[in-house]
């Protein structure tokens, strides 16, 4: 406790919090401006249920045509589509409608979108050619040798793989549409990586700080010589890791709660990650395993906490040898590019280029693709073999820089 | 009780103690030597700081590496320069302390409180050290030193930045502990030690010079300190043939404590060896005057 209390009573530290914390609230009030329309999907599911069949579909189609003419009525329109009402209206007929009229055309083309997108879905996955889009990677890569047949290995595994999700009939199931909103993107990849990044910040400073915490304010004499020993640097280990966990826990808490507060997926939490409306750019989300979005959240925090912890591990061994917050800092930093940016070092036509891609910074940066197939990190074991690898190599070092300390002078 | 076997300490090629033997007891000791001359390194040595390049210390026969924390929770240590959490107040520094030194809060609380009254920090037990003059630091690090109620006691230069009030009070806090504990003091202030020491250790081209009482070292210049009188002129002169140990101007002339060892002229004053004439007799400038 007393080792945690110099970070706790550190202005630095709880400025950076708040600043990070404030920052992110605002990231996702500022990003909101479609949060009602989200809400349809909660309905589509309410009524039709998650998943999507071709009676669901035809009983919500009946539906739509039913509001259609609803409103064609009340409003005095003639129109086919909604799609078409607005392509074709103007601002001055807009501003003739009431506000309950206007409300309801919006809801109704957002639910023709999900309609429409529901029904060209098997259109749409018998149009994607696994093989193709691994042989159109090598070439973009400019990949030959055995990293080309490497990545070509891991597409005919994911080519399996995106069989049978279709024969599960995984990607048939309500989600906000990828296409009009990135949800995933805007969560896993803006918000968690401001999340990553910030969290990273903090607990190198943190570990930094406890670490060098008696070098810098000079106090090594009188506390090394104690009846405790260079056995406090253990102590300064334990005040890491709990500040560690404590910090990525509580923001993570408070980023996550708002995201949450603001963006309604009550409803959504056990949709299958890989749903067709979660597609978003030109290949859609194809996870190697049937995880729901709620489990895909809760491996995607378990994943920033080994990162997190996995950085603090590191930060802790090089304090412990430079005995220096800053330059503990600003090493840490230094590796966090340059493992970002090892593999483009590597030959593309040896295995290395894949092989070094295994760190933690792709890891922690890509985390909306993990667990995903396709893509130069999307191996199926991508995800472990490097927490693990990075466990073994932490655990390493830090026993190593311990060894060390305890064989030190202490001048 | 503490012993320091054929110790030796080197940094890369430099050679900062060498084939250092002693042995201590119960008792205060004094370590007398100019700065530079490898107090701190042996003192470090024996905090567990620093570990000897050769030979090993022993504590009951059991080398003090290997005794761990078993050893360091027999021992009091102030540094020669130490820094401290500047937010903190005595008491709460001190229970930190207390705690790394495996005393409990409940413990500690009533030893801290009676520890900084009796270095005269009883009214500031509260205040920030920030607001702290180096003395009170240095009072706060004396009690720091004691809150282990140590077996043996090591303070390197203790009474930097004390008042003369101060260090008058904190010998005879030292002369009280050392009737049951081992205390080592270290300084370059000969005063400091002199009337309190049991023994004097003083070490001199990474060796150590003597391990004696006062009396004994004093001896080693018996019949070969004395004082006269000259005018200023022929002081120059003087300097260049002799070792003096202190000069002074009294009622136009100059007196002048020196060395002489060969016969010495009537109008010399044999004067009593104190054991500052030593400090500066076996720690003279070479180029400033010749024994004769």
């Amino acid at each position: 406790m007393y080792e945690c209390r110099k970070v706790i009573q550190s202005p630095i530290f709880l400025g950076l919090f708040l600043l990070f914390s404030v920052y992110n609230i605002y990231l996702i009030v500022s990003s909101s401006d479609h949060k009602e329309e989200l809400k349809i999907v909660n309905e589509l599911i309410d009524t039709y249920g998650r998943d999507i069949s071709d009676t669901s579909l035809a009983q919500l189609d009946q539906d739509i045509q039913q509001e259609m003419t609803q409103l064609k009525r009340s409003a005095g329109l003639e129109f086919q589509s909604v799609h078409e009402l607005l392509e074709n209206m103007s601002l001055e007929e807009q501003e003739a409608y009431s506000q309950e009229h206007w409300n309801q055309i919006q809801q109704l083309a957002v639910k023709e979108m999900y309609f429409n997108t529901a029904r060209s879905i098997d259109e749409s996955y018998a149009g994607i050619d696994i093989q193709a889009t691994g042989e159109g990677e090598v070439r973009m890569y400019g990949l030959s040798g055995s990293s080309a047949s490497y990545l070509l290995q891991e597409y005919e595994k994911l080519d399996k793989r995106f069989e049978e999700l279709v024969k599960n009939g995984e990607q048939k199931q309500w989600f906000f549409a990828g296409k009009a909103y990135f949800m995933h993107s805007f969560l896993f990849q803006t918000v968690f990586r401001h999340i990553i990044i910030e969290s990273l910040l903090l607990i190198v400073l943190a570990t930094a700080l406890i670490t060098a915490y008696e070098f810098e304010q000079k106090t090594q004499l009188l506390t090394f010589s104690t009846k405790r020993g260079r056995k406090l640097m253990k102590d300064k280990f334990s005040a890491s890791i709990a500040i560690a966990v404590a910090t990525m826990i509580l923001l993570l808490g408070i980023t996550l709660g708002t995201f949450f507060i603001v963006f309604d997926y009550s409803h959504v939490w056990s949709t299958s990650i890989s749903s067709a409306f979660n597609w978003e750019y030109n290949f859609p989300y194809i996870a190697w395993w049937d995880i729901s979005v709620g489990t895909f959240l809760w491996l995607a925090a378990g994943m920033v906490l080994a990162g997190g912890l996995l950085m603090s591990c590191l930060t802790f061994a090089l304090a412990t040898v430079v005995k220096n917050s800053y330059i503990a800092f600003a090493g840490i930093a230094l590796f966090f590019v340059a493992v970002l940016l090892l593999p483009s070092f590597m030959s593309k036509s040896s295995i290395l280029f894949f092989i070094t891609g295994y760190n933690l910074s792709q890891l922690l940066l890509g985390i909306s693709n993990s667990f995903m197939g396709g893509g130069l990190t999307g191996s199926r074991n991508y995800e472990w073999l490097t927490v693990s690898c990075w466990t073994l190599i932490a655990a390493g070092i830090c026993f190593a820089a311990y060894r060390r300390f305890t064989k030190t002078d202490i001048g | 009780m503490l012993v320091v076997k054929e110790v030796s300490k080197q940094y890369g090629d430099f050679t900062a103690l060498r084939d250092i033997q002693l042995e201590f007891e119960t008792g205060l000791y004094g370590l007398l030597a100019p700065n530079g001359a490898g107090k701190t390194t042996l003192i470090k040595m024996l905090a567990t700081l620093l570990y000897p390049t050769k030979g090993e210390v022993l504590y009951n026969g059991n080398n003090i590496i290997d005794m761990d924390s078993s050893y360091r929770e027999l021992l009091g240590y102030l540094p020669q320069q130490f820094g401290y959490y500047k937010n903190y107040s005595p008491k709460q520094y001190l229970l930190y302390l207390s705690a790394l030194k495996g005393i409990s809060k409940k413990e500690a609380l009533p030893k801290i409180i009676e520890l900084l009254d009796k270095v005269a920090l009883g009214d500031v037990v509260n205040k920030k050290m920030k607001k702290f003059s180096g003395g009170m630091v240095q009072r706060v690090g004396i009690a720091q030193a004691l809150l282990n109620d140590p077996k043996i006691l090591i303070l390197d230069e203790p009474t930097a930045g004390l008042d003369p009030k101060e260090r008058a009070r904190f010998r005879n806090l030292l002369t009280d502990l050392a009737r049951s504990r081992l205390v080592i003091v270290s300084t370059h202030i000969v005063s400091d030690i002199e009337s309190i020491a049991n023994e004097i250790i003083m070490i001199k081209n990474q060796q150590i010079l003597y391990k004696d009482s006062v009396e004994t070292i004093c001896g080693t210049l018996d019949g070969a300190v004395f004082e006269t009188s000259m005018e200023f002129e022929q002081l120059e002169s003087f300097r260049q043939d002799h070792v003096l140990l202190s000069e002074k101007q009294e009622y136009g002339k100059m007196i002048v404590r020196f060395i002489h060892k060969e016969t010495p002229l009537v109008d010399w004053l044999p004067v009593q060896p104190q054991l500052e004439d030593v400090f500066l007799y076996e720690y003279r400038d070479e180029t400033n005057g010749t024994v004769q």
